[in-house]
């Protein structure tokens, strides 16, 4: 019985999460008209912030949202892309507004690169998830008997990210999302300690996912 | 019941010696050895045949802070190999031919005739990690400084250039872990800081402007 009873709480453990809020603002100029065809889509991170960074996992959880839902859309990895463009969109360089992409195909081998790779749309992607609040304790012991853990902690945790969408062949912004999430985590210990996670980063990936993979499917 | 007797104190005693040296490494030097690839820069070569040369400081650079507190640990960061791998893909990208030199320039230095040496050094490293700043992001800053000479050592051009790198805290990452991508990022900006205003620095400007064949065709930048 007291088996069953473990192989029960075993069962259940990874379902236990904690509660995320999450809100999407979104803002479309210019959507296209019939898809993206053959063409790709490049996501990158903004990393001019001194005191946070858009994190490369995030980046990577966002683009493969699109790829898993929607597989006719290609998206170009973010270190991949970097690599072959370097050094023109490295923090120090990269483009902040459409408008100097002009520029940055003044140069051959870049305008080439940029033909080769078939990207139709850049995305931006700028903003962090923190830990916000935390409270409670617990003390974990060992000794030769064994052993474990006992109190309870809970923290909070804060995402916040907005996706600008370039296009490349009209060199202008053509839409804007935003996504916000929010969760508290709890982790009780008894012996052993019970993680209840809040998934907020994958939330607001999720969030920001649906939102680009609507963009990019749409064929009005 | 014997063999329980015998063994809890020496599994006891075998957690102690894990505890201590839990504790005395927490104590010791981290050092991180700085290696990586680099990209090859996506760029017009400029019309010149560059010589370079490392010297043994710069080739094996290295970065060491000490504890400056029994709870904190000394730092010891190797950024020598990577720094060479660097600035050869760079300057072979960046330029038609890069010939390494058999010695530093100099009156009476045989060495392969270029149009000009170009001599880098790193003036100074900083690193900043959580424990310092509170903020949670890991730091690598530095400071070059760079010498473009004549095959017979004389001066052309002299200047400095700062290169910054940063990398977040991540779950399950080291400090080590995390100050060498923080200086693969410092390595990267200070290769895009340089493809990027080489031609930009009034005294290098002013050379190539009186070099004939590289006059108004020495375009690298946007």
């Amino acid at each position: 019985m007291t088996l069953r009873l473990l192989l029960l709480c075993a069962a259940l453990l990874p379902w236990l999460t904690g509660c995320v809020n999450a809100t999407v603002d979104q803002m479309v100029f210019n959507s296209p008209t019939a898809g993206i065809g053959d063409a790709s889509v490049v996501i990158l991170g903004r990393r001019h912030a001194s005191d946070y960074e858009t994190e490369p996992g995030f980046i990577r959880c966002v683009g493969g949202h699109i790829e898993a839902r929607d597989p006719s859309i290609r998206v170009i990895d973010e270190l991949e892309f970097l690599n072959a463009l370097y050094p023109w969109f490295e923090p120090r360089t990269a483009p902040l507004r459409p408008s100097d992409l002009e520029k940055l195909f003044e140069h051959r081998d870049v305008a080439e690169k940029f033909a080769a790779l078939q990207t139709r749309y850049m995305i931006w992607i700028d903003g962090s998830t923190v830990r916000g609040d935390s409270a409670g304790s617990m003390t974990c012991g060992i000794g030769p008997g064994g052993a474990g853990c006992f109190g309870f902690g809970t923290w909070s945790d804060d995402a916040s990210y907005e996706a600008t969408i370039w296009d490349f062949t009209q060199r202008a912004e053509v839409g804007r999302i935003s996504a916000t999430a929010s969760g508290q985590s709890y982790m009780p210990a008894v012996v052993l300690p019970i993680p209840i996670i809040a998934p907020v980063q994958g939330t607001a990936c999720d969030s920001v996912g649906d939102q680009l993979l609507e963009f990019l499917s749409r064929t009005d | 019941m014997s063999g329980s007797m015998t063994t809890a104190p020496e599994r006891g005693r075998w957690l102690a010696a894990l505890a201590l040296a839990c504790l005395l490494a927490g104590c010791g030097t981290k050092q991180v050895v700085v290696e990586s690839e680099f990209p090859d820069p996506v760029m017009n070569p400029l019309p010149l045949r560059l010589g370079v040369w490392y010297d043994n400081e710069f080739a094996n650079h290295e970065f060491f802070d000490e504890a400056s507190g029994r709870a904190e640990s000394s730092w010891l960061v190797n950024t020598g190999q990577a720094q060479v791998e660097l600035w050869q893909t760079l300057l072979r990208g960046m330029f038609r031919e890069v010939v390494f030199m058999n010695g530093k320039p100099g009156p009476g230095q045989m060495n392969p005739l270029v149009d000009a040496v170009l001599l880098p050094s790193v003036d100074e490293l900083q690193y900043a990690i959580p424990a310092h700043t509170n903020v949670k992001v890991y730091e690598i800053w530095m400071r070059y400084r760079f010498q473009l000479v004549t095959v017979g050592g004389e001066p052309i051009a002299e200047w400095t250039m700062p290169a910054y790198g940063k990398t977040p805290t991540a779950f399950m990452q080291s400090d080590e872990g995390a100050v060498r991508l923080a200086a693969i990022v410092a390595l990267r900006d200070a290769g895009a800081h340089f493809a990027t205003t080489f031609t930009r620095v009034p005294q290098v400007e002013a050379w190539l402007n009186s070099l004939p064949r590289a006059g108004g065709q020495a375009q690298v930048l946007p």
